[in-house]
């Protein structure tokens, strides 16, 4: 941070602000709310995910709604969605997983409907917020757990963790179950820290190209602004990979603790 | 609680970002379950069922109307079969006809000369019959004129018979010898 730059427009630490301004806001749009000494106002993130929500409702329950034997384009768009969850989301592992597709489907739609909306100038990427990612995956960890007891028996679910036919089996036993207890708890973890940082990572390369040009001077708008139209096209990719990555993630951990046994 | 990270991208944790997640998924999830998919679902496996019934439909329409296609051949074939033997019957019936028709000719015909001549043969013996019988009066008459006195009838018609017999003999005789 010392040293200086000759042609620097803008102070590093000017700088700095215009990049993360996304995420630095975080008492915009603000209505304070408390229960007891826990924060809940509704700020400029919440905002946006009742925006995501609403949008996420709205658009497959008008679809819903306008249901006719001969289909139109919309029609279509939402029933393939139902049906890409029910074919590409649901059953990875067994039959009995398919139970779980349509809450697959609408974590898949609600993160891609969010990841949308984040692409919007002056919107707040929700997902690109590790609180809201880590939440999501918690509750996968939660469901994991809950379907994985429920389907074995705490008993032979928690056995299953250790391979059969280990060899030296007093000493690798324990070993391998503490090792899969690790993985169990990375697994949720990973899960919400890909979604943040693609989400996060996208948006502040974006970001970045467009603030070298307030750092060196405006004719480096010509390698920044075609570098931001392409991440900014890339991010729309990433913005459906990583709800579908999310979702498929999300339904194969539930389907493997349905199976466990096997 | 304040935030570990004051720039914001490491926003951990953020109450109330948490806290409202959970009830806007919660919620979410709740109206998706009772208003959203029931319906899609219903809808595509009516559809489903639509298009198996199409299709079933389908295929037993296409099996009736192979089934009538192999009936009206068939007909057809009967049809030409019948004419065929129609004809035939027909063709023998004419000839047959004509057969007949010659048959029945030939007879008319071979009656009609029997009859004539039988007619020939009749009129040839009453007019032969006649002679004889001018011929005896004749005689008899020449011969009472001549002798002057009856003869006895009957016993004079037998001679002159019989001398017209033996000349008949004599001129069939000839005739034959001839």
């Amino acid at each position: 941070m010392g040293f200086k730059l000759v042609l620097a427009q803008v102070s590093q630490e000017e700088l700095r602000h215009e990049i993360l301004h996304t995420w630095e806001a975080r008492d915009a749009w603000k209505i304070p709310l408390q229960i007891g000494s826990i924060d809940i106002s509704i700020n400029k993130a919440v905002w946006f995910l009742f925006l995501g929500a609403a949008l996420t409702f709205l658009i497959l329950f008008i679809g819903s709604r306008a249901l006719k034997n001969r289909p139109g384009a919309y029609q279509v768009i939402v029933e393939d969605t139902y049906g890409f969850g029910r074919e590409f989301l649901g059953g990875q592992v067994g039959q009995e997983g398919m139970k779980w597709f349509p809450y697959t489907l609408s974590l898949f739609v609600f993160i891609l409907v969010l990841n949308i909306i984040g692409l919007f100038p002056n919107s707040y990427p929700v997902t690109s917020n590790i609180s809201f990612t880590l939440v999501l995956a918690l509750l996968t960890f939660i469901l994991t757990q809950y379907m994985g007891i429920k389907k074995n028996g705490a008993g032979k679910y928690f056995k299953s963790w250790t391979p059969p036919n280990l060899p030296a089996k007093f000493i690798m036993a324990p070993f391998m179950w503490f090792l899969h207890l690790i993985q169990e708890f990375s697994k949720p973890l990973t899960l919400g820290l890909r979604l943040y940082a693609n989400i996060l990572a996208g948006h502040l390369i974006i970001f970045v190209f467009l603030g070298l040009i307030l750092y060196f001077g405006s004719f480096l708008a010509i390698v920044s602004v075609p570098m931001a139209v392409v991440f900014f096209a890339f991010e729309i990719f990433v913005a459906i990979l990583q709800a579908y990555i999310f979702a498929i993630l999300t339904q194969v951990y539930i389907e493997l603790a349905i199976y466990a046994e096997h | 609680m304040q935030s570990i990270d004051p720039t914001g991208i490491f926003d951990l944790p953020n109450t109330s970002l948490i806290f409202w997640e959970v009830i806007t998924f919660a919620i979410l999830l709740a109206l998706l379950y009772y208003f959203v998919y029931p319906p899609i679902k219903n809808q595509i496996r009516q559809r489903q069922q639509s298009i198996e019934q199409a299709i079933d439909e389908a295929e037993k329409t296409r099996k009736e109307a192979r089934k009538l296609l192999q009936e009206y051949r068939q007909q057809i074939q009967e049809a030409r079969e019948e004419a065929r033997e129609i004809r035939e019957e027909a063709r023998q019936q004419g000839q047959a006809q004509r057969e007949r028709a010659k048959k029945e000719a030939r007879e008319e015909a071979d009656r009609i000369i029997k009859r004539a001549q039988e007619e020939i043969q009749r009129e040839r013996e009453s007019a032969l019959r006649e002679v004889r019988q001018e011929v005896a009066g004749m005689v008899m008459q020449a011969s009472e004129q001549i002798i002057g006195r009856s003869l006895d009838r009957d016993e004079h018609e037998r001679l002159i018979s019989r001398s017209l017999d033996e000349l008949e003999a004599e001129v069939a005789g000839a005739g034959s010898g001839r």
